[in-house]
C-alpha cells in the first residue's frame, strides 16, 4: 500500500470540503479522483500532495506518517490544473527548477542536471522548445512541460489536478492516451482528479467517485460503471433514465405507468430505479394484444420522438405515458424494427438497479 | 497596459463612435493648451529664470555651499528613505496578496494613510512625538539623541510619506499573479527565500522598479512633512525644495531656480524613465499571460 487516508476531514469555513474519508492507493496504480465541482476531489488532491492541511485524520506514505511532511519529503509530483509554469523562465529552467533548488549536497552537477532536463524534454516530446517561455506554448505543449518539471524531482507519488481541463476535445484525447502510455512505462503510482466521467472510466485503473466531500465507491472502471453504489454514482456516470417508484409488497411501480418489477426484501415506501440508454429494448407494437397498455413480454406502448442517428449506434428518445426515456442500439437492429419518429412501438426495461429512497438499500433488475 | 492599447484601437475603428472633426480639434486644442499652460510654460520658466543671467552664474549657484549641502542632504534622505520604503512595500505586498489574516484590510487602509493626511500633519506628528516636549522628548534629550530639527527626523518624515508608493505599484500585481507559481514552487521542493528569490521578485521587478522610482521622486521633492520637522537650519538640515524656498525669500531668483530646476531635471528623468518601464512593462506583463 503506498498510501493511507483516514478519517480525512476539511472544512473551508462553513463549507465541509471533506467528511471523514477513508482511501487506500496502491503502488503503482493509476487512480482517478472523480466527481463534480465542489465535491472535494481537488481539496483531497492537495492534501495529498502537502498544498492544504486537514483539520483531522491521518495520512500515510508508505507506511510513514506523512501530514508533518513538507512537499519536498513527501516526494510527490504535482501538476497544476493550469498548469503554473514559471512565466519568466524558460522551458528548460521550468524543468530544471526542482534540481536547482536541491541543498548543494543533495544537488546534481550542471552537467548532470542538463542531462537529466533534456532526457525528460525528449521524453514528452518537446526538447526543441527548451528555450521558449511558457507565453509561447500551445496548451497542450504546457502541460507537457508541468509534467515533465514534475517528474524531474523523481517523485513517488504524481499528483495531476484536472491534466486535461483546459485543453481542447482532440489534444485532450492524444494526451491522455499519451499519459497512459508513460503511466505503464514509468509504473509510477499517480492520482489525478477530474470531473470527466468519461476521462475517468477510459485511463484509471480504479476509480473513486465523490461526492459532498465523501466517497460515493471505489472500483475499477467497470465496476463502478455498471454496478453504480449509489443513486449518484447512476446519475453521475454516463447517461442514465430515472423513475420514481414506489415499493409495495416486494413490488416496485414506476409512478405513473404500468411497469413493475420485483423489489424483494425491501422495506415499502418511495425508490428509485435506473435503466441505462443502452439497457432498454425497443420492440414492434404488433406483439401488444389490442388497446393494451403492456404487452405479454412487459413492454410498454410509447411513442418516438426524435432520432438521433449519428455514427454506429442510434439514440433514440421516446415518450412513454409522459416520461421521457432514452435509449441506445446499433444502428442496423434499429432499421430491422422500421421505427421512425412519431411511430408507436413497445419500451421494455431491461436491467438496472432499485434504490430504496433514504435507505442504503439496493437491488439490481433484470427483466431480459 | 495591453488592455487600453487595444481598447483605444478598437475605438478608432468604430465609426459610430467617431466625433466630428471640430470637436475632436476642439478637444485636442484644449488639452493641448491646458497642459503648455500649467506644465510647459512652468517649466520653461524655470530653465529660463534659472539661466537669465547665464550659465556661469547658473554654475556658481549650485556650486555654492548651502546649496551643495542640501543637495547632499536630499540625496542622504533618499538613500535611507527609498530602500527601506521598498523592502517595506514588498514586505507588505507579500504578506497582503500572499496570505490570509485577520485585520489584513486595516493593514491596506493604514497603508494609504500618508496619502489622505497633509504632509504637514505627518511633519507635526513627528514633532509632537520626538519634539523637545514630545511624548519621547525627554528620554531622547537624556540619551543625547536629536531626531527632530536633524537628519532622523528627516528620514523619518520622508519615509512617513513616500511608503505607500511601493506597496501600492505592487499588490495589484501581485494580485493579479495569484499564489499558483509559489505553490508549484512549493510541491517542487522549494523553500520561502528561494521562492521569493526565483519566483515573486522575477515577477514583480517591472513593477518594484517603477513603485520604486515613484517613491524616489517624491522623496527627493517632499516638502511639507520635512519643511515641519527640518528647522531650516542652512547648511545642515536643508533639503533641496527648502532651500529654493529660503533662496527665493530671499529674492535670490537664479538661486532659488537653479536648485529649482535639478528638481525639475529629476522630475523629467523620472518621467522619461516612467515611460519607458510602462513601454517595457506593459510588454513583458502581456507576453507573460497565459
Amino acid at each position: 500500500m503506498t498510501i493511507r487516508v483516514s478519517g480525512i476531514c476539511k472544512r473551508f469555513g462553513s463549507f465541509v470540503a471533506l467528511d471523514r474519508v477513508d482511501l487506500e492507493i496502491r503502488t503503482g496504480e493509476l487512480l482517478a479522483l472523480l466527481g463534480p465541482s465542489g465535491s472535494g476531489k481537488t481539496t483531497l488532491l492537495r492534501i495529498l500532495g502537502g498544498l492544504e492541511r486537514p483539520d483531522q485524520g491521518s495520512l500515510t506514505f508508505f507506511g510513514e506518517a506523512a501530514l508533518g511532511l513538507t512537499p519536498r519529503d513527501r516526494q510527490v509530483g504535482f501538476v497544476f490544473q493550469h498548469y503554473s509554469l514559471f512565466r519568466h523562465m524558460t522551458v528548460f529552467n521550468n524543468v530544471a527548477f526542482g534540481l536547482d533548488v536541491l541543498a548543494r549536497k543533495d544537488r546534481p552537477s550542471r552537467a548532470a542536471i542538463t542531462e537529466k532536463v533534456t532526457e525528460l524534454l525528449r521524453m514528452v516530446q518537446l526538447e526543441p522548445l527548451a528555450d521558449r517561455y511558457p507565453s509561447q506554448l500551445s496548451g497542450g505543449q504546457r502541460q507537457r512541460v508541468a509534467l515533465a518539471r514534475a517528474l524531474a524531482i523523481e517523485p513517488r507519488v504524481l499528483l495531476l489536478d484536472e491534466p486535461f481541463g483546459a485543453l481542447d476535445a482532440k489534444v485532450r484525447k492524444e494526451l491522455r492516451r499519451w499519459l497512459r502510455r508513460l503511466h505503464d512505462e514509468m509504473h509510477i503510482t499517480s492520482v489525478f482528479v477530474t470531473h470527466d466521467q468519461e476521462e475517468a472510466l477510459e485511463l484509471a485503473d480504479r476509480v473513486v467517485v465523490m461526492n459532498r466531500g465523501r466517497i460515493e465507491q471505489v472500483g475499477i472502471p467497470s465496476q463502478v460503471y455498471n454496478d453504480p453504489a449509489s443513486p449518484f454514482v447512476y446519475d453521475f456516470l454516463g447517461n442514465v433514465n430515472r423513475f420514481d417508484c414506489v415499493i409495495e409488497a416486494g413490488v416496485a411501480r414506476i409512478a405513473g405507468l404500468e411497469m413493475a418489477f420485483p423489489a424483494v426484501g425491501m422495506t415499502a415506501g418511495p425508490a428509485v430505479a435506473f435503466f441505462r440508454p443502452h439497457d432498454i429494448e425497443l420492440t414492434r407494437l404488433e406483439a401488444f394484444a389490442k388497446e393494451e397498455a403492456v404487452s405479454a413480454e412487459g413492454a410498454s406502448r410509447a411513442q418516438v420522438r426524435h432520432i438521433y442517428a449519428i455514427g454506429p449506434s442510434a439514440r433514440i428518445e421516446l415518450d412513454c405515458a409522459g416520461h421521457s426515456v432514452e435509449v441506445v442500439m446499433d444502428q442496423d437492429r434499429l432499421r430491422g424494427l422500421g421505427v421512425n419518429g412519431g411511430d408507436w412501438c413497445g419500451v421494455k426495461l431491461g436491467r438496472g438497479r432499485l434504490f430504496r429512497a433514504g435507505v442504503v438499500a439496493a437491488t439490481s433488475i433484470d427483466q431480459r | 497596459m495591453r488592455t487600453r492599447v487595444n481598447g483605444s484601437s478598437a475605438t478608432l475603428e468604430r465609426p459610430a463612435l467617431r466625433d466630428p472633426a471640430w470637436v475632436r480639434w476642439a478637444l485636442i486644442g484644449l488639452a493641448l493648451g491646458f497642459l503648455v499652460l500649467f506644465v510647459v510654460l512652468p517649466l520653461i520658466t524655470v530653465f529660463a529664470q534659472a539661466l537669465h543671467r547665464g550659465i556661469s552664474a547658473y554654475f556658481d549657484a549650485l556650486a555654492e555651499p548651502d546649496a551643495l549641502s542640501a543637495i547632499r542632504l536630499t540625496l542622504l534622505v533618499a538613500a535611507i528613505a527609498v530602500p527601506v520604503n521598498l523592502v517595506f512595500g514588498v514586505v507588505a505586498a507579500w504578506a497582503i496578496t500572499k496570505f490570509e489574516f485577520s485585520g489584513k484590510s486595516l493593514l491596506i487602509t493604514l497603508i494609504d494613510l500618508p496619502f489622505s493626511v497633509s504632509p504637514v500633519i505627518s511633519g507635526m506628528v513627528y514633532v509632537l512625538l520626538f519634539g523637545l516636549h514630545g511624548w519621547f522628548g525627554p528620554w531622547l534629550r537624556d540619551h543625547d539623541l536629536q531626531v527632530v530639527f536633524a537628519l532622523p527626523g528627516l528620514v523619518l518624515a520622508t519615509m512617513f510619506v513616500t511608503f505607500p508608493f511601493v506597496a501600492r505599484e505592487l499588490i495589484p500585481l501581485m494580485q493579479e499573479q495569484g499564489i499558483e507559481e509559489e505553490e508549484a514552487a512549493v510541491s517542487l521542493g522549494a523553500c520561502g527565500w528561494q521562492i521569493f528569490w526565483r519566483v515573486t521578485l522575477p515577477n514583480i521587478r517591472w513593477g518594484l522598479l517603477y513603485g520604486t522610482l515613484l517613491c524616489n521622486a517624491r522623496a527627493m521633492g517632499e516638502f511639507g512633512a520635512v519643511s515641519v520637522v527640518s528647522g531650516h537650519i542652512r547648511g545642515l538640515t536643508n533639503t533641496m525644495p527648502l532651500h529654493v524656498e529660503i533662496l527665493y525669500n530671499e529674492y535670490n531668483f537664479v538661486g532659488a531656480f537653479a536648485v529649482a530646476s535639478l528638481l525639475a531635471l529629476l522630475a523629467l528623468v523620472t518621467l522619461v524613465a516612467k515611460s519607458a518601464l510602462e513601454w517595457k512593462w506593459g510588454e513583458s506583463l502581456a507576453g507573460s499571460r497565459h
